[in-house]
Formats: structure tokens, C-alpha cells, sequence
């Protein structure tokens, strides 16, 4: 099935590049049924060590910490049901709104800017330059240690008491001290060791910018539009849905923020819970205090909001989302 | 184009789910089982295999693989698997452990866990192996007894602490100021505090009189047993009033407030490290053998150790065991884990290799056999030990179950208070409330 709909996929790009859209549209009909069942035979064996994995370790778990959800359960005993008891609890819980308050803030700032960086660095990098595939690698790297212990080890060090971040702010006036005990200070901290991981979103908008037909910059050109109009015009509506696919997968990732505020807090949270991230208040609870069926209640409420925030995302992305060889 | 957004939507359907899997690696078991079999010696005519689990750094380690060479010396036919972790880490291992039935035959236990593994049915009952593969004669009873919960031995003391206040001399000096006097009032210590930060103010680095201590659950029941009062009913309950943790957090408050304790801002980035061992904190007040590793930290040999100040009774301070010895519930081999055990507690070698690195040993032959050299650390721990040993009135405080979370709690309210973000009666009603969820069975 999967190859199916490869093949549809490409046909249907092709179809979009020419800007035909009639050779797209009526993509769900047709084929040959005895030929589908072969091939959605050979699908699923292909697919069956994913299934596999996703039954045992994936869906298992998930249906019985939602059973967890709705027990009191410490590790040591076995369950008791508790009803709702667990999420009623959680709302009630300062900590857990607290945590709710961090992860959304870190959300709403640490996504926008990042991703503005990743496009900023992609249209810079897109312009016919030499040694180009040598700067992609260079901005690429730090995604991919990125999420590795050792660069929070070493981000915790710059933000220090006479860390580097505190020599520059000493060698401008600023006020010295440094950024990992000032619970107003580690917020921007976080967001920037996320921002500085801009490459995955960066490439994938590269992707896109190489997709976009230069005709379609010629002639705006031709018809007098400067640069920013034909940023505004043609780049980021041929690019929308490459930043609606960047900018689900950022946010359901910034949501589940976990290593680098465990390594930056000393595993606490603090200072005074300013990077108590939602997932990590989950292991805290889960980990710490064994309160399983409250960290399962927790996963879950994880689960819906982001699930519903996706959904929104989708809904909205109707209005803003520009597919080439739409037709509507 | 619908077939796009469909790629988009499954990929996304796969994030989440993989997303919500990694959240939610939870796993459940349950049950318990306790060994019965009678308590026979250790076999010698087949091989047997232990685990031996503790918490600490590669120091002991090191320590813990010499004992064990020894140990595996004398009983050629077992062989011991090792195994350690940092505190925090060592704690997730074991619950999921216990989780699994998987702990191991040996493992260092903490007064703040005890309660929980065996009221759980994890732990090994060791009554029936004293006198036949542990042998406990040369404990002090009270200190044994901080071992058993409800009328089954658990654990084993290795050794023992006591509360302390340490001073670095080496700041002191440089103010040309005196070590606090011995017998000081709260108040007075307090008081202290503040001459010391306002001598150091103008210093580089800047030296404060101590760290804000209010934050420390021991010490709290410190003070609270000074009064003639009791930390915990023997429901597992707090036997102390909400009133008194108000006065607790507001009898520090005017230091907070005028900036006398070495700052929070401070001493979170400077973690795992104190203000004392950064060189800008010239008192801290916690268990006694954390002296050695503080004397690391610092670099500096000139450290000493003073008893805790004093309420209407003196310092009334009590002997804690620094850390026990447990074996699993599930254990197949109960006689050779009694054997690990009363030769790790009992044999004078193993004091020697460890001296006061896990305390001051619970057993005299160890004490004999440690080599201090005069002037050491280890021996100015030995020796606070010896001279407070009068100053110890009062029992082991009942290790109640849940105590490690609400100790934590503690820690963290401690924090917001110095940050400012709570008041004194917050931090009462705050801890109160995660009390009555973790303390008491709950």
C-alpha cells in the first residue's frame, strides 16, 4: 500500500509541478482491486516489523498506562482504581499548572523563533554561493549533538557564574552574574539552546525553497516586485506547506523537552521550578515520588492537548496553507 | 491535494504516538513473596552468584571492589557482580527493580527508603540468619534497631553520622574571625552568621557565614526534638504542628531577607558543590562523615567539626545510620547475602579500606582497625563522633515511609524561600500538603 501511494504521491507532484491539476485530482479512484491486495499483502509484510514494535512497545504501554491513569499505583503495590481522582488532582496541583506554564511559554516563544532562524539561514543558504554543501553541514551539526547530554553539560557551563555568556555581558556593562541560578534567566537560556538547533527545520525549508519554480521569481520580477515583495508573495506561499509541516513537528517536539532541562537543573526543575518542563515534572512524579498513576494521568493530558492542538493546526491551516495545483 | 497533507497527517500520527510511547515507557507488575527457608551456612560445595549494589562515586567503588576481592578470597565458590550509581539514579534503578521482583541479593539501603521496601514486602527479613551467617554482637542495640521495621531486620547498619556544624578555617582566618563557639543558641549562631558576612562582604570572592539551612529536613527535626518534640507519629504521620514549621522558616527569614546566607543564585550553579567548598561559605551544618568529600571539595585540610546549636536541652543530638545493608525479598541465595553482609559490617579489613568514607564504622573492630593519621579529617570525624557521644540523648527518629519524597519537597520549598517566592507560612502549608499524600502509607 505504501508503495501505492509512493507512486501516487510522485505522479501527483509531477502533476502540481507542471501546475496541471487535473492530472491530480481524481487520484483516490481507480487501479486494479485484485492488484491492490497483493500489493496490501506485501505491505504489510513489509510493514511488519514496525507493526511489530509498535503493538509490543508502543501501543501495549500506551493502553496500560491508561489504565494507570485511573489508579493509584507506586510501583510496589499493585493498583487500585481510583477513578478520575488523578486528573481532578492535577488541576488542583500548583506544581503541575506551574509546569503546564513553563512548557507553554516555551512553546509559544521557542518554536516561532526558532523556526525563523531555520528559514532566515535557509534562504541564505539557498543563494548560489561556493562551498555551499560545506556550510549546510557546518549549520546542520548542532542538531545533531544537539540533544546530546554533554551540549547541555557544556550550555549549563557558558551561562555560569564567569561562563562566557557572563564575561560578554561583563565586557558590555551589563549586570555580571550568570544565567543557571536566576530563575527569570533560564527561560530565554532553554529557548536558545533550542533555537540554536535549528537544523532539521532548516533543511527541510531548503528543501522547499529548491522546489520552488524560479519562473515563478522571474516573473515577479518582471512585473517590478523587490525582494521582500517577492518573499512575502511567492516564497512563503510556495513554502507553507513545508512551514505547516515544519512547524507541527516542532511544536509537538518542544512539548516533550525533557534531557536538556534534566541536565541544566541538576534533575530538580529549579531554580525555584523556572524549567520545570511538563515532561519532566511527569518523571519527577513517575520516578521520584512513584506516583505512577498520577504521571500516567499526566502522559495522557499530554497526549489530548497535543493531539487537539494538532487538529486545530490542521483546521487552521486551511486558510494558510497553499497547495501547489490546489484546486478549491 | 489531499494525498500530501495525508503523508503530513501520518507522519504526524507517528510522531505523537511515538511521542506519547516515550512518555508513557511505564510498566506494571505486582505481588511480593518473602523467603522462609530456614537459615543453614553457607554452602561451599557449589558456585554461587551475588549482586552487590551501591550508591557513590568511583572513591568508593574502588573501596567496594577491594572488599569484595577479599570476600570472594575466603569464599572461593561465590562470585560477586558489581554494580553502582550516583544517588538520584540509583534510586530509579531500584524501584524499577522492585517493580520487576529484580533487586539485588545485596544493596545499600537509606533511612529514608527502608520503610517503603520492606513495608512493601521487597526486603529480606534477616532475623532468622543472625547468629548463624550475620552476626550482630558488637552493635550498639539502637543503632541495629534503626535497621528493623515492624519487628523483621531489614537492614544493616554499616555506621553510623551525626549532625554537625563544619567551619573552614581558612576563611575564617582570612576575616580574622573565630570559629563559632561550641554550645551556641540558634539565636546566637545566627547572630554569628551575620558579624562573619558583613567581615567578608567586601572580600573577593565575597565570604558569607553559612548557607541558608532552613531547607534541610534533618536539621529541622533537629530542632524540633531539641524542644522535647517528636518528628513523626508511629502512623508515619508528622507528630509536629504546622505552627512549628512557621517558626522554623521565620526565625531565618530576617537573614534571608538582608542577604546574610550565601545566595541561592549562587549556590544552585555551583551544585553538586556547597558554598563551602567554592571557598565562600565558612559554616555548613550536615552529617559529619560528609566532611571528607566537603575537605575535597574545598581543597583544604583545615576544616574542623563543631556540634549543632543548642536548644533548651543542649544540642540533643542522635546517631543516624549513614547507610544499611539489605538483601532482596526475591534473593535465592538468602545464606551467602547474610554472609556479604556480616563480613562488609564486621571484618576489620573492610574498615580499614573504608575508614569514615560511609561514616564512622557501626562495629568496634572496624573503628580499631582504620589507620587515621593525627590531624586527618578521618580523624577529626572520629573524634567529633567520640566527644559528641555525650551529647547523643535521643533515639534514631522513626524512618517513615514516603520520608525520601517529602525530604525532597523540603529541599525544594527551602529553594523558593530563599528565592523569595514563598513565605514562611507557604512553605508550611506547601510541605503539609505533599505530607499528607506521600507520608503515612499513602
Amino acid at each position: 500500500m505504501s508503495a501505492t501511494t509512493t507512486e501516487r504521491g510522485r505522479a501527483a507532484g509531477r502533476g502540481g509541478v507542471r501546475g496541471t491539476a487535473a492530472t491530480s485530482s481524481p487520484a483516490r479512484g481507480g487501479g486494479k482491486p485484485q492488484r491492490n491486495r497483493a500489493d496490501v499483502k506485501a505491505g504489510y509484510a513489509f510493514l511488519s516489523p514496525w507493526l511489530l514494535g509498535f503493538v509490543l512497545l508502543t501501543a501495549g504501554p500506551m493502553l496500560m498506562s491508561l489504565y494507570l491513569a485511573f489508579t493509584d499505583y507506586n510501583l510496589f503495590r499493585a493498583p487500585t482504581f481510583v477513578g478520575i481522582d488523578n486528573f481532578t488532582a492535577l488541576f488542583a496541583d500548583p506544581r503541575f499548572l506551574k509546569s503546564a506554564q513553563v512548557t507553554a511559554v516555551y512553546v509559544l516563544v521557542g518554536v516561532p523563533v526558532k523556526l525563523a532562524a531555520a528559514l532566515a539561514v535557509a534562504l541564505l543558504l539557498n543563494a548560489k554561493h561556493r562551498g555551499q554543501g560545506a556550510y549546510r553541514s557546518m549549520f546542520y551539526a548542532p542538531s545533531l549533538i544537539g540533544a546530546s547530554v554533554s551540549v547541555a553539560i557544556v550550555w549549563r557551563a557558558m551561562f555560569i557564574d564567569d561562563g562566557i555568556a557572563d564575561q560578554v555581558q561583563q565586557f558590555f556593562g551589563l549586570p555580571a552574574g550568570g544565567w543557571v541560578g536566576d530563575p527569570s534567566m533560564t527561560m530565554p537560556m532553554m529557548i536558545l539552546l533550542a533555537v540554536w538547533q535549528f537544523g532539521a527545520p532548516m533543511v527541510i525549508f531548503l528543501a522547499g525553497l529548491k522546489q520552488i519554480p524560479a519562473e515563478l521569481h522571474e516573473a515577479a520580477a518582471v512585473d517590478g516586485a523587490g525582494p521582500i515583495r517577492r518573499f512575502v508573495s511567492v516564497t512563503l506561499p510556495m513554502l507553507s506547506p513545508v512551514l505547516f509541516f515544519n512547524l507541527l513537528l516542532e511544536t509537538i517536539g518542544a512539548f516533550q523537552v525533557f534531557s536538556s532541562a534534566f541536565i541544566i537543573s541538576g534533575g530538580t526543575g529549579g531554580p525555584a521550578d523556572s524549567t520545570l518542563f511538563y515532561t519532566f515534572y511527569l518523571y519527577l512524579k513517575g520516578f521520584t515520588e512513584f506516583r505512577m498513576g498520577y504521571a500516567s494521568a499526566m502522559a495522557w493530558v499530554l497526549v489530548l492537548v497535543v493531539g487537539i492542538i494538532t487538529a486545530v493546526l490542521f483546521r487552521t491551516s486551511r486558510a494558510w496553507v497553499h497547495y501547489t495545483g490546489d484546486v478549491r | 491535494m489531499v494525498r500530501r497533507s495525508t503523508t503530513t497527517r501520518t507522519a504526524v500520527v507517528q510522531v505523537t504516538a511515538l511521542a506519547a510511547a516515550s512518555a508513557l515507557a511505564l510498566s506494571a507488575c505486582g505481588g511480593g513473596q518473602t523467603a522462609s527457608a530456614d537459615a543453614a551456612p553457607v554452602a561451599t560445595d557449589r558456585d554461587i552468584e551475588l549482586s552487590l549494589v551501591w550508591w557513590g562515586d568511583d572513591d568508593r567503588a574502588a573501596r567496594y571492589e577491594e572488599a569484595v576481592a577479599l570476600f570472594e578470597e575466603k569464599h572461593p565458590n561465590i562470585d560477586v557482580q558489581t554494580q553502582f550509581q550516583a544517588w538520584d539514579d540509583y534510586w530509579t534503578a531500584r524501584s524499577t527493580e522492585a517493580a520487576g521482583q529484580t533487586l539485588p541479593d545485596v544493596f545499600q539501603m537509606d533511612l529514608a527508603y527502608i520503610h517503603q521496601y520492606a513495608s512493601n514486602n521487597q526486603l529480606f527479613d534477616l532475623s532468622n540468619q543472625l547468629g548463624v551467617n550475620l552476626n550482630t554482637d558488637d552493635f550498639d542495640q539502637t543503632v541495629l534497631a534503626s535497621g528493623s521495621v515492624n519487628d523483621g531486620q531489614y537492614g544493616i547498619p554499616t555506621s553510623t553520622n551525626t549532625l554537625g556544624m563544619m567551619h573552614h578555617d581558612d576563611l575564617l582566618d582570612e576575616l580574622g574571625m573565630e570559629p563559632p563557639q561550641e554550645g551556641l543558641t540558634w539565636d546566637e549562631y545566627d547572630a554569628w552568621l551575620r558579624e562573619v558576612s558583613a567581615a567578608g562582604a567586601d572580600h573577593d570572592p565575597q565570604i558569607y557565614g553559612g548557607t541558608d539551612y532552613t531547607g534541610t529536613l534533618w536539621l529541622f527535626i533537629q530542632w524540633l526534638v531539641q524542644q522535647g518534640k517528636t518528628a513523626f507519629a508511629d502512623d508515619g504521620s508528622p507528630a509536629f504542628e504546622k505552627a512549628d514549621l512557621v517558626a522554623w522558616a521565620e526565625r531565618t527569614q530576617p537573614l534571608r531577607d538582608d542577604g546574610v546566607f550565601f545566595p541561592v543564585e549562587r549556590a544552585k550553579q555551583v551544585e553538586p558543590l556547597t558554598g563551602m567548598q567554592v571557598g565562600q561559605a565558612a559554616t555548613e551544618m550536615t552529617w559529619d562523615n560528609m566532611m571528607a568529600g566537603y575537605s575535597a571539595g574545598a581543597g583544604s585540610e583545615n576544616l574542623d567539626l563543631l556540634p549543632v546549636p543548642t536548644g533548651p536541652d543542649g544540642s540533643a543530638q542522635f546517631w543516624k545510620p549513614s547507610m544499611l545493608l539489605s538483601s532482596s525479598a526475591t534473593t535465592q541465595e538468602p545464606d551467602a547475602a547474610a554472609a556479604l553482609i556480616d563480613f562488609l559490617v564486621n571484618d576489620p579489613e573492610v574498615g580499614k579500606i573504608f575508614g569514615t568514607s560511609k561514616g564512622v564504622p557501626a562495629v568496634a573492630a572496624q573503628r580499631d582497625a582504620m589507620e587515621v593519621d593525627e590531624g586527618s579529617i578521618d580523624d577529626k570525624i572520629v573524634g567529633y563522633e567520640e566527644h559528641v557521644a555525650d551529647l547523643v540523648t535521643e533515639d534514631t527518629p522513626l524512618p517513615v515511609e514516603g520520608y525520601g519524597v517529602v525530604e525532597a519537597e523540603f529541599k525544594r520549598l527551602g529553594e523558593e524561600l530563599s528565592y523569595g517566592n514563598i513565605t514562611p507560612e507557604e512553605f508550611a502549608d506547601q510541605w503539609f500538603q505533599s505530607a499528607e499524600s506521600n507520608l503515612g502509607g499513602a
